[in-house]
């Protein structure tokens, strides 16, 4: 999957979490949460999301490199093979 | 009578006396801002609680979308209530939270996202069995005394995105499975969220929790929802210089515990007898 695919998929997800979110108005090394005010439930509805959403696993121990936009989506294209 | 009804919002013309002459009483007032709440379907889910939630009528079902406006007047209804009427005293402490964290991260370690656990969990399920040893802390002041509640049934305090809170119930926390708390704690702040809660949800809480979650403050001094006689809260885990079983001084991860209560139904010693079970129950995370 490309990046924009991929953000795409983030954006759906966050889209049923926080209805209000923008993901395209957070800057790459933002904090997801502060950017979008996301508690630890909202950011374990999208580890959910994206775990059902592209079939990986997401191991706890990796979550803080999810927490920025940027190493989210170079996450998700590491584990998704692109 | 003119006071509650200007808590309750209530015109004076719309409601019905019962009184000698068809003089309007607190109870007429109290009656009819029941009878206001049931008929409009945007009705703030955090309003100022008339009595035991046994002796309400049937609420308004799931709310669609509400109005911040209604919903804030609601909480300054509740809270100006709980601060005119309840002799608050408050207690706090520091809590080691390492092996609850721990056993989190182990048990989470084995298990797929959507079957791992938040540390809300072990939060709730500590509060719940403490209140088994201090019972006194569980249940509502009732014309002048304390009414035990008639389970641990634990409100948590849910803050909605654009303003507002809701504080809906969990049935029975102290019976209820790690997992089985979880995807109760799941449904319900999704719902609250979404606007899909139940009304009895909102009116049966034996006792409040309010946790600040991971960016939120160290500590908090609750605002007892009434009827309940105390209110739990705890702030973010945030890691602080601690001394370890050896005087040594660590960085460890801790919470902010901390208690408002009733001094009508309770004095400080009950009430730090309360902390010091919720503080136990988490050194056990296995017993949870």
């Amino acid at each position: 999957m490309t990046r924009d695919e991929l953000e795409r998929v983030v954006a759906g997800v966050l889209a049923g979490i926080a209805p209000e979110a923008d993901l395209a108005t957070v800057k790459g090394s933002e904090d997801l949460r502060d950017a979008l005010d996301l508690d630890s439930m909202d950011f374990l509805n999208l580890v959910i999301g994206l775990h059902e959403k592209l079939g990986i696993d997401i191991p706890e121990a990796d979550y803080p490199k999810l927490f920025s936009k940027d190493g989210l989506l170079t996450y998700l294209a590491a584990k998704t093979g692109g | 009578m003119r006071q509650r009804a200007l808590e309750l919002g209530v015109p004076l013309d719309r409601i019905h006396g019962t009184g000698p002459d068809g003089a309007i009483t607190v109870a007429d007032v109290e009656a009819a801002a029941r009878g206001a709440a049931a008929e409009a379907p945007s009705a703030p889910a955090m309003r100022a609680p008339a009595g035991p939630p046994a002796a309400e009528p049937a609420k308004p079902a799931p709310r669609r979308g509400f109005d911040p406006a209604e919903m804030r007047k609601a909480i300054a209804a509740a809270m100006s209530r709980s601060k005119r009427e309840i002799p608050h005293y408050y207690l706090a402490s520091t809590v080691a939270m390492r092996r609850a964290l721990a056993f989190l991260e182990a048990t989470n370690r084995e298990r797929p996202p959507p079957e791992r656990l938040l540390p809300a969990v072990l939060l709730l399920k500590a509060t719940a069995l403490a209140l088994r040893e201090v019972p006194q802390l569980n249940g509502f002041w009732i014309d002048g005394g304390f009414r035990p509640g008639p389970g641990i049934h634990l409100g948590w305090a849910v803050a909605l995105r654009g303003g507002g809170l809701v504080a809906p119930a969990i049935h029975d926390v102290d019976k209820l499975a790690l997992p089985e708390l979880m995807a109760a704690l799941r449904d319900l702040v999704g719902r609250a969220r979404s606007g899909g809660l139940k009304s009895s949800e909102l009116a049966d809480a034996t006792l409040t929790i309010t946790s600040l979650g991971e960016r939120g403050a160290e500590s908090v001094l609750p605002v007892i929802y009434p009827p309940q006689v105390a209110m739990v809260g705890f702030g973010a885990i945030v890691t602080r210089p601690w001394v370890d079983e050896a005087g040594g001084l660590v960085a460890r991860p801790v919470v902010g515990l901390s208690l408002a209560a009733d001094h009508r139904a309770s004095d400080g010693h009950l009430g730090s007898r309360l902390l010091a079970a919720i503080d136990d129950h988490l050194q056990r995370p296995e017993t949870l």
